[in-house]
């Protein structure tokens, strides 16, 4: 996968600031900031974690989170044959600053008779030759990932960045003719079902907490729109009459805003989840759909068809000042707002092409993050926005990639069946 | 002598053989028992072509529905209005419908595969929407007609060219209740 640098401006997208219509655009192309290298030997095992897989669970899961991360970057494992072996009681930071490691990591594992991990491991800077932080983590050993998700969340965090990979991505997923809810790890691991109904479940969404899903589903033959309790398996309806589907939770999770027809027309609602009360937001005969909020909440984008072609817009969160982001092309839907606030990814049909764009709102500039690979759709930000999550038939059938902000490492993370709509956590638990 | 007696009796056999088969030549043919016709009266009855309304009894919802008496029509691209060679269609939809005022429709919108899931909800209710008022217009309760869409996420048929796109942007009419 090529970057993308092409970074096309829209002139017509001034509109976002009429008043810069004649002035030169600057061209910013977002590098984001070097990584900081990492190098992590071997853990240190006692004798029955040496006997067991799960040690290299936790080491592998461990690395390759931090390799996703895009904040650190590992000092590859050939490197440290270059150096004497590493010995956690006597480190010699000058060895391996010598094989160009700032970040050392080292860990010890236990597995203790009752099956259980203890995971164990310790930060260093090596250039400062000093302990930074170290954490213990136990769990059951069917565990083993979330541990190292734990552990790599902690760097994260360390280093004043929003943790990640604790969190989950929720998608449907077909299950015979059925297609369910399922949530799975942000990596596509450890993934479980959640809806059993023997119909359509479609566009799943987290609350603020993580801990309910809503989503449509055509149990009831037609498309109403429903609330899931994943951890007590209660599930309640939101919504009926008409068409009920593209909820978005609020990011402070007292409101959701969703698309409905029960008034005869697709237009965007918001419902206050404590007292039960709706306001309809848009009032306006064409196709109004897609809302998202904007990470403060005090912003909704949405899709519209009023301008005679679906286009995305941006309104107040009480359904005022409504201004019209994209100008060009025939066709954008799916708006998802950065968990930073600046960027606005979506889907645009260009050419019977459907990629994902990014637009950032601070500059108006365009940038195209999918490259005229199958079909490209429902664009969902991680929660450090470093990261996108979207589904992609460029392999056949439809299943869900990850790709950084920038369009690098692109990886399929499903593969089983046809697997589509994925939405990631707003936040890690 | 004794030979000349042998010739004389074998000649004599030999004439007596063909004046019996002369003989037999001339036999009349024998005549058998006589054919004796058997018919019957055709039963002057016609077999009645079920009326529209019979067979409208006698059919099932399933069957009705998989007969196809109501036809699907087709859309352009990104549109939900009703095109001039799917007018007709409507209005021998309409027909029969009104024919039998007890019958309730469901209008299934669709659309094809080149479109946003959200998008395709909203785009396939206007379809359905859109031939639901066209009904109502020709004459239909709209109480009758009731819609839904599925988007995108029941095609017709499966492919990538404009010939399947058409197939699979459409509005079909199930019979709900007769």
């Amino acid at each position: 996968m090529k970057l993308s640098r092409t970074i096309l401006i829209l002139l017509a997208m001034l509109a976002f600031q009429p008043l810069r219509g004649q002035e030169e655009i600057t061209i910013r192309i977002r590098e984001g900031m070097p990584m900081i290298p990492v190098a992590m030997p071997a853990f240190q095992l006692n004798p029955e974690a040496q006997k067991s897989e799960t040690a290299a669970v936790v080491y592998d899961t461990l690395w390759q989170d931090l390799e996703f991360s895009r904040v650190f970057k590992m000092v590859p494992r050939e490197h440290y044959a270059y150096i004497p072996a590493f010995n956690p009681n006597a480190i010699r930071f000058k060895d391996w600053a010598s094989i160009q490691a700032n970040i050392l990591v080292s860990g010890q594992l236990e597995l203790t008779a009752d099956d259980r991990v203890i995971f164990s491991f310790k930060v260093y800077e090596v250039t400062g030759e000093r302990f930074i932080f170290g954490r213990n983590f136990g769990g059951k050993k069917d565990l083993a990932r979330l541990i190292a998700h734990r552990a790599a969340d902690e760097m994260l965090k360390h280093f004043g960045e929003r943790p990640l990979f604790t969190s989950k991505i929720a998608y449907i997923s077909e299950a015979g003719n059925d297609r369910d809810v399922y949530i799975m790890d942000f990596d596509g691991q450890r993934s479980t079902r959640i809806t059993f109904s023997s119909a359509l479940d479609m566009l799943p969404s987290w609350s603020a907490d993580n801990e309910k899903i809503l989503y449509t589903s055509y149990r009831n033959l037609s498309p109403e729109l429903f609330m899931f309790h994943i951890y007590s398996g209660k599930t309640e309806l939101i919504s009926s009459g008409g068409s009920n589907y593209a909820a978005d939770w609020s990011p402070a999770g007292d409101r959701i805003v969703y698309t409905s027809s029960k008034h005869g027309n697709a237009e965007i609602y918001l419902k206050d989840m404590k007292t039960g009360q709706e306001k309809r937001l848009t009032f306006n005969p064409a196709i109004d759909t897609s809302p998202c909020w904007s990470p403060n909440g005090r912003e909704i984008a949405f899709t519209s068809q009023r301008g005679g072609t679906p286009q995305i817009y941006v309104m107040d969160a009480e359904g005022s000042n409504v201004r019209r982001i994209t100008m060009e092309g025939g066709y954008h839907d799916s708006p998802a707002w950065s968990p930073d606030g600046m960027r606005l990814a979506f889907v645009s049909r260009i050419e019977n092409r459907f990629d994902i764009y990014i637009f950032n709102l601070k500059s108006n500039e365009i940038s195209k993050l999918t490259e005229n690979a199958g079909r490209n759709e429902n664009p969902t930000w991680s929660p450090d926005g470093r990261h996108l999550a979207f589904s992609s038939n460029r392999s056949g059938r439809y299943q869900i990639y990850l790709v950084d902000y920038d369009g690098r490492n692109v990886r399929q993370i499903t593969s089983r069946g046809e697997n589509k709509m994925p939405k990631w956590q707003r936040t890690t638990k | 002598m004794k030979r000349f007696l042998i010739i004389i009796l074998a000649l004599a056999f030999i004439l007596l053989l063909g004046a019996c088969s002369k003989k037999a030549a001339k036999v009349e043919p024998v005549q058998g028992p006589a054919v004796e016709t058997v018919d019957e009266p055709v039963a002057q009855v016609e077999k009645p072509v079920l009326s529209e309304e019979e067979l409208f009894q006698q059919k099932s919802l399933e069957e009705l529905n998989k007969d196809q008496v109501l036809k699907m029509i087709h859309f352009d691209f990104d549109m939900y209005s009703i095109r001039e060679d799917m007018k007709p269609v409507m209005q021998a939809n309409a027909n029969w419908l009104l024919k039998f005022p007890s019958v309730e429709v469901l209008v299934e919108g669709h659309c094809d595969e080149r479109g946003t899931i959200e998008y395709n909800i909203a785009l396939g209710e206007k379809r359905a929407e859109a031939a639901r008022n066209y009904l109502v217009s020709l004459g239909l309760s709209a109480a009758k007609v009731k819609i839904i869409s599925y988007g995108k996420s029941k095609p017709l048929v499966t492919g990538v060219d404009e010939a399947t796109y058409f197939q699979n942007r459409r509005a079909e009419f199930v019979i709900t209740k007769k």
